[in-house]
């Protein structure tokens, strides 16, 4: 696989994480389903895996990157794990909105699944790694839009949580935000 | 508390923009020990898993 193809997965990739991070604002800002903590650690999670995508873009692919994804999908796995656990027994409540029949936690639980295999995938094809020419600094308008919308997501959240926690840990429940 | 995660991986993204890769990657690592801190401190609630 050449390494602009590499780019080019990683930046489809990033663009998913956009997605999943924008479907969380748009659930809590247009159905008023304030996330949890659980929910907020799983959100950090998708950026803690996004971010290994986005180092692939800017720099290049390296092993490195892909495995910050990984242990960045397996942080909110087990997150997301640990939060379906909370709900596994019938009976025992759930939290927030289902969608398709599943809730959330567990749509994310699915999604930090498939990005550690997706990785895994990408990591089988060694001739992204063997490109000796410097990587070009100039990132296209697909990469570029991927990243800029990463950090306008990412910047979002620290907005967004100082909101709901202030400045300590979060309600179990919110119930509204702390500045209105 | 809860927003230093996200702070911390925002401020990588913009190490990351300037081509600053170690900084960005050791922006990385303090959210994620951060991120399981956290994850350990909401974590203490008995799972209600008994049959």
């Amino acid at each position: 696989m050449p390494g602009d193809l590499s780019r080019l997965l990683n930046a489809l990739g990033l663009i998913l994480v956009d997605a999943v991070l924008a479907l969380a604002f748009v659930d809590q800002l247009w159905f008023r389903d304030l996330p949890c903590p659980l929910c907020i650690l799983q959100r950090a999670g998708f950026i803690a895996a996004g971010f290994g995508l986005a180092l692939n873009m800017i720099f290049g692919p390296r092993p490195s990157h892909y495995g910050m994804t990984i242990l960045g999908a397996a942080t909110g796995a087990a997150i997301s794990i640990r939060q379906i656990l909370l709900h596994i027994v019938p009976g025992s409540g759930s939290y927030g909105n289902d969608i398709l029949g599943l809730h959330l936690y567990t749509w994310a639980f699915i999604a930090f699944a498939l990005m550690i295999i997706g990785s895994a995938l990408l990591l089988l094809d060694d001739r992204q790694f063997a490109r000796t020419e410097p990587w070009s600094s100039n990132l296209n308008v697909l990469p570029l839009t991927a990243f800029m919308v990463f950090v306008v997501l990412a910047v979002g959240n620290v907005i967004s949580t100082l909101l709901i926690c202030g400045g300590s840990l979060c309600p179990d429940a919110p119930t509204g935000y702390l500045v209105p | 508390m809860m927003s230093l995660p996200f702070l911390l991986f925002a401020c990588g993204l913009g190490a990351a923009w300037l081509r600053q890769r170690g900084a960005a990657m050791g922006f990385w690592v303090a959210g994620l020990v951060v991120l399981l801190v956290l994850f350990r401190v909401h974590m203490s609630d008995v799972l209600n898993i008994a049959l």
